[in-house]
């Protein structure tokens, strides 16, 4: 079946209209903050992280390995420790502060409203059930339909997936799966309930280029087709390029710059982004030696003072010892620097 | 059948007809009954001082190849030569020997050291191993080697642990480096890190290999990154090579369907990439190695596969300048142009900017590496 066509036999859900605002924003995240509470010290994994996710559109999260991209996500999900990890903020969701529902409400949005695809498949599927009947499992809490209709449905959604042979394979168990179909098959449990949010937290890292090719046509196609919502949490900025609408970058806890893709990639206001993009090996382009940012994340048990990037940052300047705030540079385009707008900067080397 | 560039001197490395076979069951009499051909007859040439890369799909064989030219695995078939010896005909202990010569990276920098140990007693034991150095100077020779990898040679008290994944890429490159071997066999060597420390492990392979003339095989999976480092590379499918040539040529006009798929489904870091996968995209997913298709092993998925393929067979067909593909029919595929799509060229404020972060950080604490 071809990628641009829905799956068949079945009905398109009715919206909740009032799960977006009138700008469009589905989920609007402010000012998250999460620490996890250790033996003797308290690290700030997510420090006044901000963001608004929009109808049908993707935001892709960037930023180095350990800044709080997971622990951002799984906080929105309400699926952190709750012994150890302090969460404070504001999550926004059809009109209600996910931090303050209950834990029964919360259940019925979690993989209902909002779905999520983990970065390990294999620990998020339960080895004692086929896949088949894990998907269909999915489908029959969301959709009012017999148990046959539920497997057909779930065969559906395998194939739509890419898993060759998808009958077959849905009376597999998760074992007898290699680890790039357990990762497709991820992907069909979180997208079979149509969530109107989806959050994917580095859904294509384990699979070939070829496969995520097709996987990420297929959130495109989610996103057009449903107005599926969709955070793609990856470190390959050439997923983000191609499969996003809008980009945050993190570093240590913090949002440092968000744009649009378009935005971001012609010309980044951060520092730190400029680091990334040219550490980034180009296919169009020859490029004799990458940009290595040197030094390394700063410990997030006792964060710097000031801006967090200037240990790293070629363009560190006395003020820089201030914490710098998000300042706007060009019509939704901000970044936490105080040098921006960098244009400026070049001039100097 | 060998492919050789059209350097003068003589290959480095030689690997001619190499097989490697698993044999996953047998009878209760010990006869194979089912088996992977992880590796199927390869042959091809190293020159010294060269990066030769290979890609290939998952399971494609591209580790079990990159070891069995080091004979960490034996080859079921074929020969490996080294330098001049054939190394797959000497006995264990003058393997042992010629192991120097040749050195695997590979991805796990956590996994790869050994968490009790020095970061100068790891980079310290191949010295001892292969008696490079007099035990006097062993010492000395450690804290070279940490400064040629970019650390300091302070760092040689400290235990990974205190390290960054770049930096332990690092001690592993160090050490890999110790018995002064001519190859590198990096598998996945910096696909566990971040981009900015893959950009730094990458830049430091690319300057030893100038200052050491080391040569690489380099396996990834990541074909930007083979791009940005290899002047030849292999393409690998289900144990077969389909097309092996200079790295400019197979990125800018790829004969084998193969290579065209796999060039044309790479997300790319820039706008107005225009993608066009539809074109070149396979079909299905991978089959079994274990059972792989007969004839071109790409017919069932290969866009311009015809009845004939079932049953042609695999050789590759060299062109004048050593390009060498296994479609039977490449001839007659339709004209590729521009696979990878233009991207918008970056503002040359933006490269001043990338410039910057070569010069040395402003006074203040200074970066470790
Ligand atoms: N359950 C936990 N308890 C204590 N610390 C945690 C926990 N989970 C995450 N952390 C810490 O929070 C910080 C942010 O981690 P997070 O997993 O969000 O990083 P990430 O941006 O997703 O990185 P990666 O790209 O490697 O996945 C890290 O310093 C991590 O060690
Ligand atoms: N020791 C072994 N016993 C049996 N089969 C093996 C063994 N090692 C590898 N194989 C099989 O040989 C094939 C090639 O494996 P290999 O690890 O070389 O692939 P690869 O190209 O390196 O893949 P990846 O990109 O996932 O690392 C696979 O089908 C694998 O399952
Ligand atoms: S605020 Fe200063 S140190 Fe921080 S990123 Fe901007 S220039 Fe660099
Ligand atoms: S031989 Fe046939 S199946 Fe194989 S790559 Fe060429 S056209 Fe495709
Ligand atoms: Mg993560
Ligand atoms: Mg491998």
């Amino acid at each position: 079946m071809d990628a641009s066509n829905p799956p068949p036999a079945q009905e398109p859900l009715a919206r909740d209209d009032r799960a977006s605002g009138s700008d469009g924003a589905v989920l609007t995240v402010n000012d998250l903050r999460v620490c996890f509470a250790g033996d003797r010290t308290t690290t700030t994994a997510v420090d006044g992280v901000s963001f608004t996710l929009r109808k049908g559109r993707s935001l892709g999260v960037v930023g180095e390995s350990g800044s709080g991209k997971s622990v951002s996500s799984l906080a929105v999900l309400r699926l952190l420790p709750t012994d150890s990890a302090q969460i404070s903020g504001e999550i926004l969701f059809a009109g209600q502060d996910l931090l303050s529902i209950g834990e029964k409400q919360m259940r019925n949005l979690r993989g209902n409203q909002i779905s999520m695809i983990f970065q390990e498949p294999m620990t998020s599927l339960n080895p004692s059930y086929t896949v088949g009947d894990q998907v269909a499992e999915t489908i029959l809490r969301h959709r009012s339909v017999s148990k046959a209709e539920a497997w057909t449905q779930a065969v559906e959604m395998l194939r739509l997936v890419r898993i060759p042979s998808p009958e077959t394979r849905a009376r597999q168990y998760p074992h007898n799966l290699s680890g790039g179909m357990r990762q497709r098959v991820m992907i069909a449990m979180a997208l079979a309930c149509e969530p109107q949010v989806l959050i994917a937290d580095e859904p294509t890292t384990a699979l070939d280029v070829t496969i995520q090719a097709q996987i990420l046509d297929l959130l495109e196609n989610l996103k057009s087709t449903t107005g599926t919502a969709i955070v793609l949490i990856t470190h390959d900025l050439g997923v983000v390029a191609e499969a996003c609408d809008d980009v945050i970058v993190m570093y240590a806890g913090q949002v440092v710059e968000s744009g649009s893709v378009e935005q971001i990639f012609s010309f980044p206001q951060h520092p730190y982004t400029v680091g990334l993009l040219g550490s980034l090996p180009r296919l169009d382009e020859e490029r004799d030696e990458l940009v290595a940012i040197g030094g390394t994340v700063p410990d997030m048990t006792q964060p710097p003072a000031g801006c967090r990037f200037a240990a790293r940052c070629p363009f560190r300047i006395e003020k820089c010892a201030e914490t710098p705030p998000m300042l706007e540079v060009n019509p939704g385009h901000t970044s936490r620097c105080w040098r921006t707008p960098l244009e400026e900067l070049a001039d100097e080397f | 059948m060998s492919f050789e560039t059209t350097s003068s001197q003589p290959p480095l490395l030689v690997a001619s007809d190499v097989s490697k076979h698993f044999t996953l069951r047998r009878t209760i009499f010990g006869r194979p009954l089912t088996k992977v051909r992880a590796v199927d007859d390869i042959s091809f040439s190293l020159q010294p001082g060269e990066t030769l890369a290979i890609v290939g799909e998952s399971g494609c064989g591209k580790s079990t190849l990159g070891r069995v030219l080091m004979r960490l695995i034996e080859p079921s078939a074929g020969a490996v030569t080294l330098d001049g010896v054939e190394l797959t005909a000497l006995s264990n202990r003058d393997m042992l020997a010629q192991r120097s010569k040749i050195q695997l990276v590979f991805q796990d920098p956590y996994a790869s050291l050994n968490p009790r140990m020095t970061i100068g007693q790891t980079v310290g034991e191949p010295l001892m191993l292969h008696n490079v150095v007099p035990k006097a100077q062993r010492a000395e020779r450690v804290k070279e080697l940490l400064k040629m990898v970019g650390l300091r040679p302070e760092h040689a008290s400290r235990y990974p642990h205190e390290f960054s994944g770049g930096q332990r890429q690092r001690v592993v490159i160090a050490r890999a480096l110790a018995s002064e071997p001519k190859i590198l066999v990096c598998d996945e060597a910096v696909s566990a890190l971040d981009v900015s420390i893959q950009a730094q492990v990458l830049n430091l392979l690319k300057s030893l290999q100038k200052k050491l003339g080391l040569a690489y095989i380099f396996i990834s999976h990541d074909l930007s990154v083979v791009k940005h480092i290899a002047d030849r590379v292999a393409v690998m499918y289900l144990g077969k090579v389909v097309e092996l040539g200079e790295t400019r040529k197979i990125f800018s006009t790829p004969r084998h369907p193969y290579t065209r798929a796999l060039l044309s489904a790479i997300p790319a870091a820039h706008l107005g990439h225009g993608r066009d996968t539809a074109a070149h995209a396979l079909a299905g997913d991978l089959p079994s190695p274990i059972d792989p298709p007969s004839g071109c092993r790409l017919h069932t998925r290969c866009p311009h596969a015809r009845p004939e393929c079932k049953a042609v067979d695999m050789s590759l067909d060299v062109e004048a300048d050593g390009h060498a593909n296994a479609c039977a029919f490449w001839k007659e595929l339709p004209q590729t142009d521009d696979l990878l799509g233009k991207g918008r060229a970056t503002d040359p404020r933006l490269a001043k900017l990338f410039a910057a972060f070569s010069n040395p950080l402003p006074e203040g604490e200074q970066a470790p590496c």
